[in-house]
């Protein structure tokens, strides 16, 4: 190419962008959303109300107690306590082979000391998982993401290099002067201010995943023993062999509150190697709210005395994936920076849907008609998937076995539908039908969750049920910014 | 032809980026000093901004050619600096 | 935090009101170089008094995270309510402030 420097990545950030930008768009949001996705989950069952909470160290009694129960000749138990937003421990059983089942999952309430009941549903984490894994068998959902969020980061790299007049224009906004510029100053306002959180979660995003990605370096160094590496790493240490001789495992109470006591900060998990044999190792890892660098702090006892066997802080680059991986999860963040981590996200997702829109606005009136319905077909289609698959949560029979997946079945179903739609319309149509479909059943979820469960609004604002109240009142202003958008794009 | 070069830096970007990339994480973990496992997950870090790089040089060298050497040149040498870190 | 975006939404707005561009948005005539001086200095100070809230809020680790996700807010509500209501974009600086102190 004999352009200028500037050029060539004008003209590589633009087709960069329109190839992934349907994909970063459904990454962005769906991502965004997974801030919020224990509260999602607890719209998502509101037949389960969680006991007030209580101290860590008889949750985790209780989970041991349950454990005994549904965890017998089990090779490893995981309890993941509860925190201030997911309320359920999350309990986790892995045998050897020849005993069933191989590995086994419950949702158990310690305050309630009873295992969680409530209708089956994905909830928030359905959104979470997606984001990530874009529901891809294997791991090719992963790597997909994976490239997406390089290209993201070349994106951002080359918008800036592009935008040449960064300082000068960094408050301009003309949405009066209609068209290109509008829309082009919105797409550079929108990555320009919100620039260290685009960065940020891109990077962070990658090196959650990091050893998928670029395992070469583990695998060269420890000549392909990454069980090794973990170990050296902190990040996981190797079962211990079974001795074969049945031990009374220690109570768990009392080591919550040792490992705490050493800390200053909650715990979080709890990994049990080896339960009732002479040779069990407990594990417990510092809660993830507790700070940034994830799980950094680690204790293991020796299952049968209680003896401290290794104390794990974290050594410096350790440290400091800990610290990104911290940093993308949020899971540290109080509700205020949650809701600064989630006002990123939106102007994320929003630069992106920005930048869809301008690649076609800059050939006007050139018309490119694939462009057209996959824009609104991507954008427009997943925001209705989204609603779509909080109504069905809500309409589907409570007690319907397979009611998980026809959810996500619905999910996937409305956004296919939604993209023939933009496919046969006319563009501007589309958008305006669609985005006023999106408001009306945004809009409607306050209402759909009175006639379906005693939790509606007035109630959970009178309780205090940040939770619920939360859902409904964002899916009501939701409702009425599309319902907003779709008046002005209708005017036209 | 246009559309080869075109496709060639793509190519480049994709590809090419993710051999640096590997190369790097490679070569950090059994070239750089101190722990292992340290330099190891270090590697990693810093190949993920390579790939970066390597894209925006994908399109910025000034032709296709000029892109994969830029990319292969430091993609050989770290390669062979990570096979010489595993005779070390 | 509310006065760490409260002093970032008024930084931000006296940097902005000392552009010329915005100046004439906001108040119809061009701004003079003296007074672009004076509304730049004061910006960066209160920015800088914002930092501080942060880090007295949340600490050293905590802190400037948020005050990232803070001037970001902030950024995003003065940029998007400037070219509609320019003037009230503005008046929220002094505003801004004045939740500072309440919150401090």
């Amino acid at each position: 190419m004999k352009t200028g420097f500037r050029q060539s990545m004008a003209w590589a950030h633009g087709w960069a962008g329109l190839v992934t930008g349907w994909l970063l768009f459904a990454i962005f949001l769906t991502g965004t959303l997974s801030f919020y996705r224990h509260d999602i989950t607890a719209w998502m069952r509101p037949e389960w109300r969680p006991a007030p909470a209580i101290d860590r160290a008889t949750a985790a009694d209780r989970a041991e107690a349950r454990m005994q129960v549904i965890g017998t000749d089990a090779n490893r138990w995981l309890i993941d306590l509860p925190d201030g937003r997911d309320r359920a421990a999350h309990l986790a059983v892995w045998r050897d082979a020849g005993h069933a089942p191989r590995f086994q999952r419950e949702e158990f309430d310690p305050a309630a000391d009873a295992p969680v009941v409530a209708r089956r549903t994905y909830g928030g984490d359905f959104l979470y998982y997606f984001h990530f894994d874009l529901q891809m068998p294997s791991v090719w959902g992963r790597l997909l993401v994976g490239l997406a969020a390089v290209i993201m980061l070349a994106l951002i790299v080359s918008g800036v290099i592009v935008h040449i007049r960064i300082f000068k224009d960094f408050f301009t906004f003309r949405p009066q002067k209609g068209g290109q510029r509008a829309w082009l100053d919105a797409h550079n306002a929108l990555g320009v201010l919100a620039l260290p959180y685009h960065l940020m979660i891109t990077y962070t995003g990658l090196v959650t995943l990091m050893f998928l990605y670029l395992p070469w370096g583990v695998d060269l160094a420890y000549r392909g023993d990454r069980a090794a590496f973990h170990a050296e790493a902190a990040l996981a240490q190797p079962a211990p062999r079974p001795a074969g001789r049945p031990a009374p495992l220690v109570p768990l109470g009392p080591l919550i509150i040792r490992a705490e006591a050493r800390w200053g900060v909650p715990a979080g998990r709890i990994d049990v190697y080896r339960p009732n044999d002479a040779a069990a190792i407990v594990r417990i890892h510092a809660a993830d709210s507790s700070g940034l660098a994830h799980r950094r702090h680690q204790i293991a006892f020796d299952g049968t005395t209680g003896a401290i066997v290794a104390i794990e802080d974290g050594r410096p680059a350790g440290i400091l994936r800990a610290a990104m991986y911290g940093l993308h999860l949020g899971r540290f963040a109080g509700p205020g920076l949650r809701l600064l981590y989630f006002i990123g996200g939106i102007a994320g997702t929003a630069m992106i849907a920005t930048g869809l829109v301008l690649w076609l606005v800059k050939r006007r009136p050139r018309r490119q008609r694939v462009v057209e319905g996959l824009n609104v077909g991507a954008m427009a289609g997943l925001v209705i998937a989204i609603a779509a698959f909080f109504w069905a949560n809500r309409l589907l029979p409570a007690g319907l076995a397979d009611r998980a997946d026809i959810e996500a079945a619905v999910f996937f179903a409305s956004w296919a539908l939604a993209a023939v739609h933009g496919a046969c319309r006319p563009h501007l149509r589309a958008w305006v039908e669609q985005l006023g479909l999106a408001a009306v059943l945004y809009a409607a979820l306050p209402l759909v969750n009175a006639a379906t469960s005693g939790r509606h609004l007035g109630y959970s604002l009178v309780q205090g049920d940040w939770p619920m109240a939360g859902f409904d009142l964002a899916a009501l202003a939701t409702g009425l910014i599309l319902a907003a958008l779709a008046r002005q794009l209708g005017r036209r | 032809m246009k559309a080869l070069a075109i496709a060639s830096r793509v190519l480049a970007a994709v590809a090419g980026g993710y051999a640096l990339a590997a190369a790097i994480a490679a070569s950090a973990a059994t070239a750089l000093p101190g722990q292992k496992a340290e330099a190891a997950l270090i590697g990693i870090m810093l190949g993920f901004v390579a790939y970066t790089g390597a894209m925006i040089w994908a399109f910025a060298a000034r032709s296709a050619w000029r892109a994969w050497i830029g990319l292969m040149l430091p993609t050989g040498l770290l390669g062979l600096v990570a096979w010489i870190g595993t005779i070390a | 935090m509310l006065a760490m975006i409260g002093l970032a939404y008024a930084g931000l707005a006296a940097l902005c009101l000392g552009m010329d561009r915005h100046h004439r948005q906001v108040v119809g005539r061009g701004i003079k170089t003296r007074a672009t001086l004076t509304l730049r200095l004061a910006g960066t100070t209160i920015l800088a008094l914002s930092f501080a809230a942060a880090i007295a809020s949340d600490g050293w680790v905590f802190g400037p995270v948020a005050w990232c996700g803070g001037l970001t807010a902030a950024a995003l509500a003065l940029v998007f309510l400037l070219p509609y209501r320019p003037r009230l974009a503005m008046a929220l600086g002094p505003v801004g402030l004045l939740i500072a102190a309440l919150a401090a």
